[in-house]
């Protein structure tokens, strides 16, 4: 009786097993297609979307100022932003600044309190300035009529500090989905990556949580193997090593996601000590022209970038919409676009911040802007 | 029994005792590496105890173990150079900035990154012996100086694409599995303790370092010993540039100053060991690959990085204090 009953249940389990395996291959294609569909439109040569309504932006900006704060104007990504925004200003009769610093949160209370004296109407924290740094000031700046916004910063996940008037976040959470969609497609759905990965950022937490997500959603058969905080400070002296150490603990490992791409110049010669370039997969954020170059080179396979004229039309956009009282957008609306050995070449030879990706926003921009009148 | 036949009976095992505990200070931390080794060997039988992975580290860390080595000469002679770290990057970002923008060949800029380093060195020299400023205050100005200069050069960006055959020669190359890197630092190593140890200029290098006054006395040429330390130290960090250059295939111009402690570190943990109460070069080599095995065995555990830097400081300061307990507690010689 007892053997009988066992019989039945070791049939029953081979039963079971027998039919999830086909359900979980399926599961297994479906993910596959649909990391596939999602990543195509990255593909794609970006189009303009309008932020919003036409508005005659003139009206809101003409004869106002803007200061520019970056996080660091050592930051050539934040520079570039700011370079491009002091050349769109004179279009609309905007005077755009830059508050030029090295990184210090003294250097930003002096900042905030040159347009507070300078008589300036919006205060632009670019990427990376936390507004609770410099609480006071940015209170002393409201008082006296100075609109203090956050751009190109947050993900619109994460809330909008109290502080600031608006606020221009980006979707990083979406870049996290497009890592692990690419991920899967590129490993025929067996993905198994290290992502290495800086805490103390905070778009960090979105980007990673999109990683996560979309690996559970899109790939039975993938895993994240294992995720290195590095803090910024120490990206030279400690990525390069825990890299290499993941790598051969995990001979497995097929996919290391450096998430903001100024990592990717350890991580590359971690893979070349160890003898897995070309077998361990990279892919990244940011589109920063030497990793544009990695990828020509064969080192990286992969950068997510935005036209850095892109981000400084449409944070000119949303700013200005504020200033008219108009709705801002819920993000900062430029697109994301993949590089890879297909395409780099247009981001040209040595790459540059603005090339491969059009200039559909320009006159999209003018438009909606009505400057074309 | 007379008071002359006892001494010799009592002074020999004295004497024998001295001497184990001298060796057991001298090979403290080499041990403590070895005990390191077998304990991450047994947890991670299959990926750490694996010639590669020592291939690999031995390698990485080359850059670091050149820097190490640079900070010793100045140190022995007395004067501190906080501007390795930054002479570093200034030597690396010289060949992006030559070689992949300028199209410079890369033997004419590994050359002129080595000159330049020599001009580092001298011009600390310069400020620090002529105008009797501290060494300290000097070279963290000409550091703040270079980090501008720098920036200046590269605009702040990473300069990728450096010519192959110097990363083929730093790390594409290997002998016994192990990349060229590692040699080069050992190269240096042997060097330095053949200069330290049996070169005239090593013994004065020392005097100087621990009375000048003494040395001065004695006929030495105190200001050009010191002047030599300097420039010596400004060309091996402009050396460890190059590692670091063939290493990463690129030039960072942020990254460099992160290697200074680090290197400070590693300087003053070797000079626990092997010959202790001195720089010596291979204390440092053996100081930098004892805490680059501890970083490398904890990242295989998936330990958070954080718990690296508690490692780093904890073993520097428990070396040192361990050495001084054996030492009696006595007035160090070194800071």
């Amino acid at each position: 009786m007892f053997r009988t009953g066992l019989l039945t249940l070791v049939l029953a389990g081979g039963l079971l097993a027998g039919a999830g395996a086909p359900a979980r291959a399926d599961a297994a294609a479906d993910g596959l297609a649909a990391a596939k569909a999602k990543l195509d439109a990255y593909r794609a040569k970006p189009v303009f979307n309008a932020p919003g309504p036409a508005f005659d932006i003139k009206s809101c900006s003409a004869g106002k100022k803007q200061l520019s704060i970056p996080n660091s104007s050592q930051n050539p990504f934040l520079k570039g932003i700011i370079d491009r925004e002091i050349k769109v200003g004179p279009m609309i009769g905007l005077k755009v600044e830059e508050w030029q610093n090295q990184g210090q949160p003294s250097q930003w209370v002096q900042g905030v309190e040159y347009a507070i004296r300078g008589k300036f109407s919006v205060i632009d924290l670019i990427s990376g300035i936390d507004p609770k740094t410099i609480a006071p000031q940015i209170a002393e700046a409201k008082k006296a009529g100075v609109r203090t916004m956050t751009s190109h910063f947050y993900d619109p996940s994460q809330p909008r500090s109290a502080l600031t008037t608006s606020d221009l976040p980006v979707s990083f959470n979406t870049i996290g989905k497009i890592l692990a969609d690419w991920s899967i497609v590129n490993t025929g759905g067996k993905a198994h990556i290290v992502v290495v990965k800086t805490d103390e950022v905070p778009p960090t937490g979105p980007l990673v949580d999109g990683i996560r997500s979309e690996i559970a959603a899109n790939c039975p058969n993938c895993k994240i193997v294992q995720e290195i905080n590095v803090g910024i400070v120490e990206w030279a002296t400690k990525i390069q090593a825990s890299v290499q150490s993941a790598v051969q603990a995990h001979p497995d490992v097929n996919v290391v996601l450096p998430i903001y791409d100024s990592m990717a110049q350890f991580v590359v010669p971690a893979l070349t000590l160890t003898g897995k370039t070309g077998k361990v997969k990279v892919a990244t954020f940011n589109g920063t022209p030497f990793v544009l170059d990695f990828i020509r080179d064969g080192k990286v396979d992969m950068d997510i970038g935005e036209s850095l004229d892109w981000i400084a039309y449409a944070t000119i956009d949303g700013h200005m919409r504020d200033l008219c009282g108009l709705k801002q957008p819920a993000e900062i609306n430029v697109p994301f676009y993949i590089f890879d050995k297909s395409n780099v070449a247009d981001a040209g030879t040595p790459a540059g911040y603005d090339k491969g990706y059009g200039d559909a926003y320009v006159t999209g921009f003018r438009k909606l802007w009505m400057l074309d009148k | 029994m007379s008071m002359d036949g006892s001494t010799p009976i009592t002074a020999a095992p004295l004497r024998r005792r001295w001497l184990t505990l001298q060796l057991a200070e001298r090979l403290a931390l080499p041990a403590v590496w070895a005990v390191l080794i077998i304990g991450f060997g047994i947890v991670l039988p299959d990926s750490f105890l694996t010639w590669g992975n020592f291939a690999i580290l031995f390698a990485s860390y080359a850059p670091g173990a050149v820097l190490s080595l640079a900070i010793i000469v100045p140190l022995t002679a007395g004067d501190f150079d906080l501007s390795v770290g930054a002479t570093l990057t200034l030597s690396s970002c010289i060949i992006g900035v030559l070689n992949v923008w300028g199209g410079v060949p890369i033997g004419l800029t590994l050359i002129v990154a080595i000159a330049a380093g020599a001009v580092v060195g001298a011009v600390n020299a310069f400020f620090i012996i002529f105008f009797r400023i501290p060494s300290l205050v000097v070279t963290l100005g000409t550091t703040s100086l270079m980090t501008g200069i720098v920036q200046l050069m590269t605009d702040s960006s990473t300069i990728g694409g450096i010519a192959p055959s110097l990363v083929d020669a730093v790390v594409g190359l290997r002998l016994f599995g192990v990349p060229l890197a590692f040699y080069y630092a050992l190269a240096l190593a042997v060097v330095l303790f053949y200069v330290f140890e049996y070169v005239p200029l090593g013994r004065r290098l020392l005097f100087v370092g621990r009375g000048r006054e003494v040395a001065r006395l004695n006929g030495i040429a105190v200001a050009r010993v010191r002047a030599g330390a300097l420039i010596a130290s400004g060309v091996l960090s402009a050396g460890a540039g190059i590692v670091y250059a063939g290493v990463l295939g690129s030039a960072d111009p942020s990254s460099g100053l992160n290697f200074l402690l680090p290197a400070f570190a590693a300087a003053f943990l070797g000079a626990t060991t092997i010959v202790p109460g001195r720089f010596n070069p291979w204390g440092a080599i053996v100081a930098t690959y004892f805490l680059a095995t501890g970083i490398t065995g904890l990242s295989m555990l998936g330990i958070p990085l954080w718990v690296t830097n508690v490692f780093n400081g904890g073993a520097l300061i428990l070396a040192v204090t361990v050495s001084q307990l054996t030492r009696g507690r006595e007035a160090s010689d070194i800071g």
